[in-house]
C-alpha cells in the first residue's frame, strides 16, 4: 500500500510546474556558484607566493591586532555589525559614539585617529581593490598593531568599553574574541593543510563540502514550495473530503506524501552532485590522489537531507494545520535568519538551520568540528520526523472533526 | 461606492486577513533586525530594500486568491460588478498599505537623525516594493497558482542579490549605490505587470 501511494505521489510531484521550477532554480545556482576554476585552488602551494589562505588564531596578539583593524574599518565606515538576537543587526552611531569609540582605538593603538586612517588607506591602496581577490587580500594583510604597553587585560576592558557604546552583540565581546581571529597563514601551515586535503579529505571531500554549503542557501526555502504544493492540492482538487473517507490511516497517506516529496526535492541534488563532481575527481588523478567517488553523496546525504526533511516537515505541518501558504514566509524568514545570524562562514554550526563551510579545504579545522555538525544535522534529523508524526496527528484531527486551527480562530466572521 | 467598499472589506474579512497580519508581524519585528538611527542615504536605502521590500511580496502576490476556486470565479464573474473592478479595489488597498508602510519607515528614520533625500528615497522604496510584489501577482494570474507567484517573487529578490548587473532597470538595490534612474522604467513595469495580471484573471476560462 504505501509503495502504491509512493509512487503515485512522484508522479504527481513530476507533472507539477513548481517542480521543474525548482529543480531548474536550484541547477542555475549550483552551477552559478561553483566554477571549474576552484581546481585552480587546490595546487600545492609554492614558497613565495603572495598569499596562502587563512587559518584561524587564538593568539592573544594576534587577536588584538585585527579585532583592532576590525574596530578602525567599522568606524571609518561608520557601519557596526552585530547579532544582539543572534541575528544580524548592522548599527550606526552619531557623532557623540564615534568620538568615544576613536578615543578608545587611541588609547589601545597609542596614535591618533589621523595617523591609523592614514595608514589604513595606504595599506588599502596597495591592493587591487575592484578585484574580490584584491579586496579579500587586502582584508586578510590588514593589521593594527596595539601600544606597546597595552596588556591583555587592558584590551579586553576596553572592548567592553566598545560593546556598550556599539550594543549587544558586536564581534568585540570576550566570548567572541575567545573564538580567535583569522589570520594569514604561513607556507609550512599551507603545506601541511594541502597535505589534509590530500589525505582525509582526497580533494573530492573539500569540494563536496562548498557544494553542500551553497546547496545548504538555496535548498532552505526551495522545498517549501514542494511541501505546500502538496498539501494544498487536496484542497485546489477540491478532493479532501473524498481522500478523508478512504479507509487508509492518516500515518500512511502523510507518510508516502512525505517520504515522496523528501526523495523527489533530494533526487536533484544528488545527481547535481554526481555531475558536478566529476571534473574534481578527474583533477585528484591528475595530482596524484585517489579520489573519494561517494563523497558526494556521503556529505550530501549527512548535510542536504536533513535540511530538505526538516523544511518540508515545517511546510507540512503548518499548511495542513493552517490551510494556507503561511510557512512559506515563515520559511523564508527562517533562513534569512539562518543565513545572515552567521557570525563567519566557516563552522561554528550550533544549531543553524544552514550548515556554512564557505571555503575550499580547512581540512583539519573542518574535521575538529565535524561532531558539532553531525550534532546539528542529527537534531534537525530527530526535528523533522517528530514534525512530519505531529501533522499525522493534525491530519488525523481534520479527517475526524473536520477545520483547521485557522478556520477555528475565523470561524465567527461573517 | 458602497458595494466597492463591501466587496473590499469581505476580500479582507475572509481571505486577506492572514497576509496583513502577517505584513504587520513583519514590519513589528524590523527592529530586531535593522537599524534606524543615524543612517546616511545608502544606509537608509539599505533597509528599505533589503527588509522591506518583501512587504509587496506578502500584499500584492495573494490578491487572485480567492479566485484559484473556479466556482468563486463563476459566481464573481455572473455578478453586475466587473471582475476588474473587484480586482483594482485589491490592488489600490495594498498599494495604499505598501504607501503607508514606506511613508511610516522613512519617517521613522528622518525622526531618528537618519540624513537622505526623502522625497527620494520615498518613491524608489514605493516602487521597489510594488514592482517585486506586482511579479508575484503577474506570475499568480498567468499560473492561477499563488504558490508559483511567491516562488517567482522570492527568487527574484534572491537573484538581485548576485546577478543584479544582468537586470538593467529592473535590478532591484540600486538606491543602495545611490542609483535613482530605474523609478520611472521600473514604476511603468509594475504598473504593466498589475495591469496584465487583471486582464488575465479578467479573461481566463
Amino acid at each position: 500500500m504505501f509503495g502504491t501511494l509512493f509512487l503515485k505521489e512522484c508522479k504527481q510531484i513530476l507533472k507539477s510546474m513548481v517542480y521543474y521550477i525548482y529543480v531548474v532554480v536550484f541547477v542555475m545556482f549550483l552551477t552559478s556558484q561553483l566554477s571549474g576554476e576552484i581546481t585552480q585552488k587546490l595546487e600545492k602551494p609554492q614558497p613565495g607566493q603572495e598569499s596562502y589562505g587563512t587559518i584561524n588564531s587564538q593568539d592573544e596578539s594576534d587577536v588584538m591586532e585585527k579585532e583592532l583593524a576590525e574596530l578602525v574599518l567599522e568606524t571609518y565606515h561608520n557601519s557596526y555589525t552585530t547579532y544582539p538576537l543572534g541575528f544580524y543587526k548592522g548599527v550606526v552611531l552619531n557623532e557623540e559614539e564615534i568620538a568615544r569609540v576613536t578615543s578608545i582605538i587611541e588609547n589601545c593603538t597609542g596614535k591618533s585617529w589621523d595617523q591609523l586612517i592614514k595608514e589604513m588607506e595606504t595599506h588599502y591602496s596597495d591592493y587591487e581593490q575592484n578585484s574580490i581577490q584584491g579586496a579579500m587580500q587586502a582584508q586578510i594583510a590588514y593589521s593594527v598593531a596595539p601600544a606597546q604597553n597595552l596588556s591583555y587585560d587592558e584590551f579586553l576592558r576596553n572592548m567592553e568599553e566598545v560593546c556598550r557604546v556599539v550594543g549587544a552583540g558586536s564581534s568585540y565581546q570576550r566570548e567572541s574574541l575567545q573564538a580567535g581571529v583569522s589570520v594569514p597563514m604561513t607556507y609550512e601551515q599551507a603545506v601541511e593543510e594541502y597535505e589534509a586535503l590530500c589525505s582525509k579529505d582526497r580533494v573530492t571531500g573539500a569540494t563536496a563540502r562548498l557544494f553542500c554549503d551553497y546547496a545548504g542557501i538555496v535548498l532552505s526555502v526551495l522545498p517549501v514550495f514542494l511541501g505546500v504544493t502538496r498539501c494544498l492540492r487536496d484542497k485546489r482538487a477540491q478532493v479532501s473530503q473524498v481522500v478523508f473517507t478512504h479507509r487508509i490511516s492518516a500515518f500512511w497517506i502523510i507518510g508516502s506524501r512525505y517520504c515522496a516529496n523528501v526523495c523527489m526535492a533530494y533526487l536533484p541534488v544528488a545527481v547535481t552532485a554526481f555531475v558536478m563532481q566529476m571534473p574534481y575527481q578527474y583533477h585528484a588523478k591528475t595530482i596524484g590522489v585517489a579520489p573519494d567517488v561517494l563523497a558526494f553523496l556521503k556529505y550530501s546525504v549527512i548535510w542536504l537531507l536533513p535540511e530538505i526533511m526538516i523544511v518540508l516537515a515545517v511546510s507540512f505541518l503548518i499548511t495542513e494545520l493552517t490551510e494556507n501558504v503561511i510557512s512559506i514566509f515563515i520559511q523564508v524568514f527562517w533562513a534569512i535568519v539562518s543565513l545572515f545570524s552567521m557570525v563567519n562562514l566557516k563552522g561554528g554550526f550550533g544549531f543553524h538551520l544552514i550548515a556554512r563551510w564557505n571555503t575550499l579545504g580547512s581540512t583539519t579545522q573542518f574535521w575538529q568540528q565535524r561532531q558539532q555538525l553531525l550534532l546539528n544535522r542529527g537534531f534537525y534529523f530527530a526535528l523533522s520526523l517528530a514534525l512530519a508524526a505531529l501533522t499525522v496527528v493534525v491530519y488525523e484531527k481534520k479527517r475526524r472533526e473536520g477545520g483547521t486551527v485557522y478556520g477555528k480562530i475565523f470561524k465567527g466572521r461573517k | 461606492m458602497e458595494r466597492y467598499l463591501k466587496a473590499g472589506s469581505s476580500f479582507v474579512r475572509r481571505q486577506y486577513m492572514p497576509h496583513l497580519l502577517l505584513a504587520f508581524l513583519f514590519c513589528l519585528m524590523s527592529g530586531f533586525f535593522v537599524s534606524f538611527q543615524n543612517l546616511e542615504a545608502s544606509q537608509a536605502a539599505k533597509v528599505m530594500e533589503m527588509y522591506f521590500t518583501f512587504t509587496g511580496i506578502i500584499l500584492l502576490t495573494p490578491l487572485f486568491l480567492p479566485e484559484q476556486n473556479k466556482e468563486i470565479w463563476l459566481l464573481e464573474r455572473s455578478k453586475a460588478m466587473p471582475l476588474w473592478r473587484l480586482y483594482l479595489i485589491r490592488i489600490l488597498l495594498a498599494v495604499i498599505l505598501l504607501a503607508a508602510v514606506v511613508t511610516f519607515f522613512t519617517q521613522l528614520m528622518q525622526g531618528s537623525g537618519s540624513v537622505f533625500p526623502w522625497g527620494q528615497l520615498w518613491w524608489g522604496s514605493f516602487t521597489e516594493i510594488v514592482f517585486l510584489g506586482s511579479i508575484g501577482c503577474f506570475v499568480s494570474a498567468v499560473t492561477n497558482q499563488v504558490i508559483l507567484g511567491y516562488m517567482v517573487s522570492v527568487f527574484y529578490f534572491m537573484a538581485n542579490i548576485g546577478a543584479s548587473k544582468y537586470l538593467g532597470k529592473f535590478a532591484l538595490f540600486q538606491m543602495m549605490k545611490g542609483e535613482y534612474g530605474f523609478v520611472p522604467v521600473m514604476f511603468a513595469a509594475a504598473l504593466v505587470l498589475l495591469a496584465g495580471g487583471i486582464l488575465l484573471r479578467e479573461r481566463v476560462k
